[in-house]
């Protein structure tokens, strides 16, 4: 039976033209959605660049300005800004810390939508100034951009739908299931078989797109080939799912409208409800502190400490006698107070940033602790980790320029103790900042979630040829 | 070929065919009569093991259909009213199909052999479907049962909508494989027809097997009038 499935169902796809259209239609998206994901990448390296450039420009500048200070001239510029201050370099010449887009960022926008991909920490700001506290639930960019993702997670499902829901009931109404059935032909594998076939047809066609996609935006497979798999994998995956469900519909419903209205109504279940109430259960289970009233505490904790900046940088200076010793000249200047206060202001902060902290990891445990719900959140977690614009990599990124952060603050604060100038010498031994790109982590637990779903619904639809086992020619007459 | 041991339907207190005592041997083509709902359709459904019987049983080729669904099948073909094939698939391809799917494979000559023998024109053989008549449908239909080489043809139907050119031609086809030993179980409203082609005519009504004879004992006027009687339409008899 196989053979003649395989070859006749395949000859009646290919003269289909609701099946041609539908092919078109996914091919046309898969190009939109490249191109525009293409587009987001090539702007986020290009503003990338844009501010290296400027950078550099303003590294320039400095050098000259720094050597005319050196060989004795006068320059017209204010004295806060002259950068044989270290906090002038410090806080105006700052570093630029980046994440570059990965190899294959275009295939999902991920979070990248919401955050920064450079920021410039200066010497004298607070690391909540990095703007990385404002990360809410990732199932909130659900309905994100139209990347290869967008395409996968919400419109590969309904062209599944229109390509499935009807492969039983069609039969049905037109009477050819009659025909078929007065055939010594098992009904229920018939029907695996024929919606089995459609899946191996999608799995071609996504397979020679992802393929054609990963060509076109130059992506050498070789050196991506893990992450290539794993995309294919969890994309196929996910199709199976749909399949699966398709199949159980069109065992469990009935007609052609039921199964379709039923079919959508699961799409509207697992790819935008349960996400939606998801998010809004986090939310409503471990709200988020006031964003207004931590900036009052953080403004109400730093005019205290302004009060008390000189007893802040006698205690600061007792604490880190290596500066009061190494100091003769004993010449305290506004930074000095500011630097020994921003110590003790980041001290008290710091369990105010960490009450929001902690309410935004338990909204992020409570996701992933049900992400198995549906299959669409679990897909978009993993599409976004592979092309490094997941919350994983973010979190990477956000502590890395934490620490470079305090690595720039630190390579100035002896020199400002100290009371060293800063010199043209000193420029190399700037500290830089690289990104280091987490690793490609296999997304082998999200396929297992994922195809452990898609069996769970073809178990419910073999469970019908279970119960009906000695009916199954009731099928004919549902 | 075909036997039904006081075979009966119920669908809750409706009762859609009352100890039905059936047989068609081996070259006979029965002829079942009947206005709508006196279960003639019924009984092809229960033969075709479509629906289950309250009680009773159905045996086609001494198997009893409820035990032996798949391996009934091996002997019967089927014919419905509106035949429906794959409109996208040729006359040959349908019946490639069919026949594949029920385990028989053949070669492109006897594919084109089958349909020949069903009376379709060769230029038809590779149309798609979509562009045939119902007339060329049943045909096609024909062919899949003698690609089948089945033992008991089951027939819903199948003249009506046939012009007479066709339904004459299909009446043919019925005695070429009556020829070949074939057993034949034909529901129709087309008195006329039944009495050219059947070798044994029953007619029911309310479910009940009211009457049934031997085709050549009965003229199509004795025929006529036995069935209107039968049909309690007095009016039309008088």
């Amino acid at each position: 039976m196989f053979r003649y499935n395989f070859k006749y169902e395949s000859i009646a796809l290919l003269r289909s033209k609701w099946i041609q259209i539908l092919i078109v239609i996914l091919l046309l998206l898969f190009g939109f959605a490249t191109y525009n994901g293409q587009q987001k990448t090539f702007k986020r390296q290009a503003d990338i660049i844009e501010a290296n450039a400027e950078i550099a420009d303003a590294d320039r500048d400095m050098l000259k300005l720094l050597d005319s200070v050196e060989q004795g001239f006068q320059v017209s510029a204010s004295s806060w800004t002259i950068p044989n201050a270290p906090m002038a370099v410090g806080n105006y010449h700052p570093r630029l810390a980046s994440m570059p887009p990965s190899d294959l960022s275009f295939l999902a926008t991920g979070q990248s939508d919401m955050f920064t991909h450079f920021v410039k920490p200066t010497a004298s700001g607070d690391d909540l100034a990095l703007n990385f506290t404002e990360m809410t639930s990732p199932v909130q960019l659900l309905f994100g951009s139209f990347d290869i993702a967008f395409v996968v997670i919400f419109l590969l499902p309904l062209l599944i739908i229109a390509f499935s829901y009807d492969v039983l009931s069609s039969e049905r109404e037109s009477g050819s299931l009659r025909l078929l059935a007065a055939q010594p032909i098992s009904l229920y594998k018939w029907l695996f078989q024929k919606l089995g076939l459609r899946f191996f047809w999608v799995a071609v066609i996504m397979t020679l797109s992802l393929t054609l996609v990963f060509l076109l935006n130059q992506v050498a497979i070789g050196s991506n080939f893990a992450a290539f798999m794993g995309f294919l994998a969890i994309t196929l995956a996910y199709a199976l799912f749909w399949f699966a469900l398709a199949f159980a519909v069109n065992l469990w419903v009935g007609s052609s409208g039921k199964n379709a209205v039923a079919l959508l109504g699961l799409w509207v279940v697992f790819v935008l409800l349960i996400p939606a109430v998801l998010n809004q259960l986090g939310g409503t289970l471990y709200p988020m502190p006031s964003r207004g009233l931590m900036i009052n505490d953080m403004r109400a904790i730093k005019a205290e400490a302004t009060q008390r900046q000189d007893e802040i940088l006698d205690n600061y200076l007792r604490d880190h006698p290596e500066y009061a010793v190494n100091d003769t000249t004993q010449k305290r200047s506004f930074w000095h107070r500011y630097m020994a206060s921003q110590q003790l202001v980041k001290k008290e902060l710091e369990p105010i940033l960490i009450r929001y902290e902690r309410q935004l990891e338990k909204q992020q445990l409570l996701l992933n602790r049900f992400t198995w719900v549906s299959p669409a959140i679990v897909v978009q977690g993993s599409l976004n980790q592979m092309a490094g614009n997941g919350n994983k990599s973010y979190k990477s990124y956000r502590e890395q320029v934490i620490a470079f952060a305090q690595e720039w603050r630190n390579h100035f604060l002896p020199m400002l103790y100290n009371n060293q100038e800063f010199r043209s010498e000193n420029y190399a031994q700037l500290p830089k900042f690289t990104f280091q790109r987490p690793t490609y982590q296999s997304q082998s637990s999200a396929l297992f979630v994922v195809l452990c779903s898609a069996l769970i619904v073809l178990g419910i639809g073999a469970l019908r040829f279970r119960i009906y086992s000695k009916k199954e020619q009731s099928l004919v007459n549902q | 070929m075909i036997i039904t041991n006081n075979l009966t339907k119920k669908y809750g207190d409706f009762t859609a065919l009352d100890q039905l005592e059936l047989s068609v041997k081996e070259g006979d083509i029965y002829c079942l009569l009947g206005a709508n709902g006196a279960g003639k359709t019924t009984t092809i459904n229960l033969l075709l093991g479509f629906i289950q019987p309250t009680s009773g049983s159905a045996f086609i080729n001494q198997l009893k259909v409820e035990e032996n669904p798949l391996e009934t099948k091996r002997f019967l073909a089927y014919i419905p009213e509106n035949l429906m094939l794959y409109p996208s698939l040729s006359a040959v391809e349908n019946l490639d199909y069919f026949s594949g799917i029920g385990g028989k494979s053949l070669n492109k000559s006897q594919l084109e052999g089958f349909l020949e023998e069903a009376g379709l024109q060769s230029g038809a053989f590779h149309k798609r479907i979509e562009s045939f008549s119902k007339g060329m449908r049943q045909k096609v239909g024909i062919a899949i049962a003698l690609a089948k080489d089945a033992k008991v043809l089951l027939l819903d139907e199948p003249t009506s909508g046939l012009d007479p050119k066709a339904s004459n031609e299909f009446g043919h086809l019925l005695q070429k494989l009556r020829g070949k030993g074939v057993a034949t179980l034909m529901a129709t409203h087309d008195l006329f027809r039944a009495k050219e082609v059947a070798t044994h005519i029953g007619i029911m009504k309310d479910g009940h097997l009211k009457q049934q004879f031997v085709a050549s004992d009965i003229s199509l006027s004795q025929l006529e009038k036995t069935y209107l009687e039968t049909m309690d339409y007095k009016t039309l008899v008088s």
